[in-house]
């Protein structure tokens, strides 16, 4: 028990670091490998939750794919792909810190549950069967949305538009 | 059987968010912008596995499966702003989107 508890802790300052130190440095190239770091350590704490299919898929999309395509951004974007950023300043920094407390004087002043008990068991069939007959219309949404989205894309990328 | 304290799960996924908000309103740059959305989003994510680890297993599958499906929009959402970044780049030379002020071509 102590051991999660230590690990998700662990997880949890490894994930916030990165993902302020992915936005507060300036060569872009650094900021993409920082947010995989951030990346993976999100997949540990999913499969800390005993969620382990969503920890890979978490790793294959975001770890994987979303990472090289941030990349191959910044690599057709820019002539030299290792220039600063001009330095910006932390303007609204209080505005998201008064944010971020009021979540957590919500999450403190609300009466919930102490405790969340992991399962160590995990059945992968009960996810599919839950994601493909109860949840269906969700996925067959992103479906739609995904073909949208590629159509879009194309729209926007075609040649010969000037 | 382990146990985790709910607070703690909440309190990260609310920090998740305000330093993805926090790139969001500072940030100049779109792969910036993009990556500090992704930041947030993931923060959502975070609060749906979270929940239905919390319910267990028949009830809380609903919400792993909602967080396939958000994981698919997130991902669907950088394509689409990659396009956006390419065509911005093409048309003014620069990703800065401060510098993008109208819609037109």
């Amino acid at each position: 028990m102590i051991v999660e508890e230590l690990a998700f802790l662990a997880l949890a300052a490894i994930a916030v670091g990165t993902a302020l130190a992915a936005l507060l440095v300036r060569e872009l190239v650094h900021t993409i490998l920082w947010v995989s770091v951030f990346f993976v350590s999100l997949s540990a704490i999913y499969f800390l939750l005993s969620a382990p299919f969503l920890g890979v898929l978490q790793l294959g999309v975001y770890a994987g794919a979303v990472t090289i395509l941030l990349l191959f951004g910044v690599m057709v974007t820019r002539k030299r792909i290792f220039a600063r950023e001009a330095a910006t300043g932390i303007g609204p920094f209080p505005l998201a810190l008064a944010l971020l407390a009021i979540v957590v004087l919500a999450v403190v002043a609300a009466s919930l549950p102490q405790q969340v008990t992991l399962v160590r068991s995990y059945d992968v069939t009960l996810l599919s069967t839950t994601l493909f007959n109860q949840d269906g219309a969700w996925l067959v949404l992103l479906g739609l949305v995904m073909l949208s989205a590629l159509s879009g894309a194309i729209y926007l990328v075609r040649e010969g538009r000037e | 059987m382990t146990e985790l304290s709910v607070a703690s799960l909440l309190f990260l996924s609310a920090t998740l968010l305000a330093v993805g908000l926090f790139g969001i309103l500072t940030r100049r740059n779109f792969i910036l912008l993009l990556i500090a959305v992704e930041i947030a989003m993931n923060a959502a994510i975070l609060n749906f596995v979270y929940f239905a680890a919390f319910a267990g297993t028949p009830g809380g599958l609903s919400g792993q499966a909602i967080a396939v499906v958000l994981v698919g929009l997130a991902a669907t959402e950088v394509a689409v702003g990659l396009a956006i970044v390419l065509a911005l780049n093409r048309q003014r030379g620069s990703i800065n989107v401060a510098e993008a002020t109208s819609l037109k071509n």
